[in-house]
């Protein structure tokens, strides 16, 4: 994503960008892997779409992307498997998640006076995700998988300090069944950086089973 | 004719209760495997998107469990396990967390394990035999009676009682995490250097649990809890990177546990409401009469919302 890119989806997301401008980028979107790689990698569509005034900017935004997405005049063009994560929620929602992730730099995470700062800023542990765990069916099997690895931990006023986060999975995972451990430890040591497969097209829900 | 008939009936009466008794066998079996075994295996765990490979090492020997596991497929984050003292590196952050289980001897039972799950909130079935990464495996499906907790499908090898695969099922069925051994290895000896981190822990910055300052504050309890669940630890804690004391409770069905921290906040620190995930792990974080709250644990996100908006402080008849 360009920086010029980054400022567009800035100015669209004040109300500041032209409208002429504005559909073209949300036909990038449509087009653009490496943004739509983003969109999916982060689950914020919940917290934005519900959040009970802990995440103020998101609901101006989210009514302004709405608005936006009224006018757009194809949004049934966007391709359903990649944005069945947010199934119900729409394109408006996908795009509001973006302008989070995009303003959170602005502002700095609350943090415990002992915690590691730069642990809060990015552990890789995903921290802002209200979605339920997403279900998940995959094939082909995951040893042939590609890797997906844990976004970069995204903090703002009102969401749980990454640092802390983590530090509760690790004290949590004293007192779970040895099975759920390595799940619960699994998503601690995730690494950083994402991958996307061949076609640039990022699993995540692919449908359901059974 | 009729005879033959009431004795069917009479043998499908009899082979009720054994067939009850039974439930758990092979949980029972996979549980012993897994806490009292040594091992070394890679896995590919993937949820959420995400797909990674790890490397588990558990050694039991005169009674001492190490278990350390490591990621494979990025910076080479570990967690390392001695005891009830674990140590999470972080390379890439350049930092380490230790983690200290205070109490252990309490703690003799309540662990959750498989055989433990409750017969009216799962519901145990085994589904038949497949051939699996060391042979044949039994498929034993644990089915949630409600939406408060997971549901698993494991694959537990016949010969060594290992789960070489499992599915963690939301309560509607759908697969939320898939964990699948490409490699496993049971039995024998697991050298002592293989225990130490890859990663040089001298340029690494340690976050370590506060010494523990003031005596204690508020005790807390549940003032609702999802059916079948029950308070198995209450107790002040110090948590790595949070100053002060925290409560720590720790409510389990006998299967899937959660964990709620209660802590006053930081001052200057804004409070904290809101959902996250890690994994299969999620945590919820509310504010409770001026504390903060935060509940994290492997079940649906409701269940940690219901639980951590039902807390108060002990001896108090308020309605959350």
């Amino acid at each position: 994503m360009t920086e010029r890119v980054k400022e567009q989806l800035s100015a669209f997301l004040d109300g500041e960008l032209p409208e002429a401008e504005a559909a073209l980028l949300l036909k990038r979107l449509d087009r653009d892997q490496e943004l739509r790689a983003a969109l999916s990698r982060y689950s914020l569509i919940g917290s934005v779409l519900r959040s009970d005034g802990d995440m103020p900017a998101a609901h101006g935004v989210a009514a302004r992307v709405r608005a936006a997405v009224a006018r757009e005049p194809r949004p049934g063009a966007w391709p359903t498997r990649v944005y069945r994560p947010v199934a119900g929620l729409g394109i408006a929602a996908t795009v509001a998640a973006v302008s989070v992730l995009l303003l959170q730099p602005r502002t700095e995470p609350p943090l415990q006076a002992s915690a590691a700062p730069e642990l809060a800023a990015e552990s890789g542990v995903l921290v802002a995700a209200a979605d339920p765990p997403a279900a998940l069916v995959t094939e082909p099997e995951p040893e042939q998988a590609p890797s997906y690895t844990t976004p970069p931990a995204v903090d703002g006023p009102g969401t749980l300090p990454a640092a802390q986060f983590a530090n509760y999975l690790v004290a949590h995972s004293g007192y779970t069944s040895p099975l759920a451990r390595s799940s619960v430890v699994a998503g601690l040591i995730a690494a950083d950086d994402p991958v996307t497969d061949a076609s640039g097209v990022p699993r995540h829900v692919v449908g359901e089973r059974r | 004719m009729n005879a033959r008939r009431r004795l069917a009936a009479a043998l499908l009466l009899l082979a009720g209760p054994a067939l009850a008794a039974d439930r758990t066998g092979w949980l029972e079996r996979m549980d012993r495997a897994l806490a009292g075994s040594s091992y070394v295996g890679d896995f590919v765990s993937e949820s959420a998107g995400r797909s990674q490979k790890l490397r588990i090492l558990h050694r039991v020997e005169d009674g001492q469990v190490r278990e350390r596991l490591i990621s494979l497929s990025g910076h080479g984050r570990e967690l390392i396990r001695t005891g009830d003292e674990v140590v999470a590196y972080l390379p890439d952050r350049k930092l380490a967390i230790i983690e200290k289980r205070p109490g252990s001897g309490q703690l003799l039972g309540v662990l959750p394990r498989f055989a433990a799950a409750p017969a009216p909130w799962y519901e145990v079935i085994e589904e038949g035999r497949e051939a699996a990464l060391l042979g044949p495996a039994v498929v034993v499906t644990l089915r949630p009676a409600d939406g408060f907790r997971f549901g698993y499908r494991i694959w537990i090898d016949e010969a060594t009682g290992m789960p070489v695969r499992s599915e963690l099922r939301d309560p509607a069925g759908r697969v939320v995490e898939r964990m699948r051994f490409t490699s496993l290895a049971v039995g024998g000896t697991i050298p002592e250097a293989d225990f130490e981190p890859a990663i040089d822990p001298a340029g690494l910055r340690w976050v370590r649990q506060a010494p523990t300052p003031e005596p204690a504050s508020v005790a807390w309890q549940a003032a609702q809890m999802p059916p079948g669940f029950r308070l198995s630890v209450n107790g002040l804690q110090a948590v790595a990177g949070t100053q002060g004391l925290v409560n720590h409770l720790v409510f389990t069905d006998g299967l899937a546990s959660v964990s709620v921290f209660i802590h006053a906040p930081a001052p200057g620190t804004p409070p904290v409401v809101g959902s996250g995930r890690a994994g299969v792990a999620s945590a919820f974080s509310t504010v409770v009469r001026g504390h903060q709250v935060t509940a994290v644990g492997e079940v649906p996100p409701d269940t940690l919302r219901y639980i951590a908006t039902g807390l108060q402080p002990a001896g108090s008849d308020d309605q959350p």
